[in-house]
């Protein structure tokens, strides 16, 4: 890929956005994990209700800047069409979350923050990315064959009438949990560390980023598909003939008009650095970054390493099983929750769907491996 | 100030949601010598959620926890209520 200067600049702006994302995720505890885990095995709402609001802004931005025309045309091309693989990877997912501690940025901005067994997550996430490649093309033949509608992609399609309404009740429900939440004093921690940033602010900020990361890249923030070139990368150095031959690594490229860039560019899951790496890889290298940033701020940047066996190889196949879950899918919970669920996108509702079930019962399995 | 049995819990580096749930197993198998006054519980943590989370549960079951930060980490003390 050629880094020319319009590269450099998309490149540098989702640093800013990964950086931005990264601070405020550590000094809040922003989690998603947290969110879906405490609601359903501690009946506590906070984090939830944050991430209700930050739906819910997202859900408002993004609905603004289609209206004003600032967006590709109503569906987008985001996402697929609905398949009952899409809960299934969402409870696949929902268990991993839980057992690696973090969701797929929340090992990110864990690990920025100084977690070691959050290190051992992401070491589970490029493994489980492997694995899937080995089993790719028939999990696309299950993929077609439960395939739900053949072509909407999102709710309003789906019931056939524009996107306006349907996202104006929906933005109007969430406002509505939201406030009767902030209200009951649900949405906010009782003690706060040093440095805390409010939940709610946070959300707010995640919103802005995820519409700051369409307006440049033309997509909702993911990071997954990179972990799979990470795993084609370190793959490739030991099995070469191996990898050459993995559809999934070697896949057409997908072709990506960036609003940023003049000329169109290309990208895969393979090991290359190509389009799918310049949208991913600063996102990821900011969010580490930004918490690393906030936790020495605070003097809080500290590796404690003692930690019990089992919860190292709990996190690591929490690790694996998220990138199964997330490959399956297709997508994480960041490109499913802050940009799929805001524009009612049917694979996105479907993957929230999965994820009630699989968190509930990773929580449960949780409790007895920690306890 | 009495001479209390101090049970220290490091869990420091842990995974989340480690810190409470220990914590609340800890207290549940010590209650009434922590609700007496007898003993109190120290929780070693680097998770920025617990300072939270803690103190929430622990006044739930009539105790009280106090945050404070160290080199690195947090160190909450979970004592009977001075109500009590």
């Amino acid at each position: 890929m050629p880094l020319d200067l319009s590269v450099w600049i998309v490149a540098i702006s989702l640093l800013a956005v990964g950086l931005i994302a990264g601070f405020f995720m550590h000094r809040s505890d922003f989690c998603f994990v947290g969110a879906f885990r405490d609601l359903l095995l501690f009946r506590s709402f906070h984090r939830f209700g944050s991430l209700i609001l930050a739906i819910t802004v997202a859900a408002t931005l993004i609905e603004m800047a289609r209206l004003l025309g600032w967006l590709q045309p109503y569906p987008f091309s985001w996402y697929g069409t609905p398949s009952m693989v899409n809960v299934f990877g969402g409870f696949l997912f929902g268990i991993g979350m839980v057992f690696a501690g973090g969701c797929v940025v929340g090992v990110l901005y864990k690990f920025g923050g100084g977690s070691v067994l959050a290190g051992a997550a992401i070491v589970g996430l490029l493994v489980g990315s492997g694995i899937y490649a080995e089993f790719h093309p028939a999990w696309i033949q299950v993929a077609k064959a439960l395939r739900l509608h053949d072509h909407a992609t999102t709710l309003p399609q789906l019931i056939d009438i524009g996107p306006f309404w349907p996202i104006i009740l929906f933005i109007g429900l969430g406002g509505y949990v939201s406030l009767y939440l902030r209200r009951q004093g649900k949405q906010e921690l009782m003690g706060q560390p040093d440095g805390y940033i409010p939940l709610w602010i946070s959300a707010v900020v995640l919103a802005f980023l995820g519409l700051a990361t369409i307006m440049i890249t033309g997509l909702p923030m993911g990071v997954t598909t990179t972990y799979a070139k990470t795993a084609a990368w370190i793959e490739t150095l030991a099995f070469p003939e191996h990898v050459a031959g993995l559809t999934f690594f070697n896949a057409k490229a997908v072709s990506l008009s960036l609003p940023t860039l003049t000329r169109e560019m290309s990208g895969n899951a393979g090991a290359q650095w190509d389009v799918v790496a310049l949208l991913q890889a600063p996102l990821i290298v900011g969010i580490v970054g930004g918490a690393m940033l906030s936790a020495a701020l605070l003097g809080e940047l500290k590796f404690f390493w003692k930690l019990p066996l089992r919860q190292v190889v709990m996190v690591f196949c929490g690790g694996v099983i998220m990138a199964l879950g997330s490959r399956m899918t297709p997508g994480c919970n960041l490109w499913h929750l802050l940009g799929g669920v805001p524009i009612l996108a049917a694979q996105s509702l479907l993957f929230v769907l999965g994820l009630f079930p699989g968190t509930w019962l990773g929580g449960i399995m949780l409790k007895r491996i920690l306890i | 100030m009495e001479d209390n049995e101090i049970i220290e819990l490091d869990i420091r580096g842990q995974v989340c949601p480690s810190s409470l749930l220990l914590t609340l197993k800890q207290i549940n198998s010590h209650y009434e010598s922590v609700a007496s006054g007898q003993s109190e519980v120290v929780v070693k943590t680097d998770n920025r959620d617990a300072t939270g989370t803690i103190p929430a549960a622990v006044e739930n079951m009539g105790l009280v926890a106090a945050v404070e930060k160290q080199a690195g980490y947090y160190r909450i003390t979970i004592t009977r209520s001075i109500d009590d």
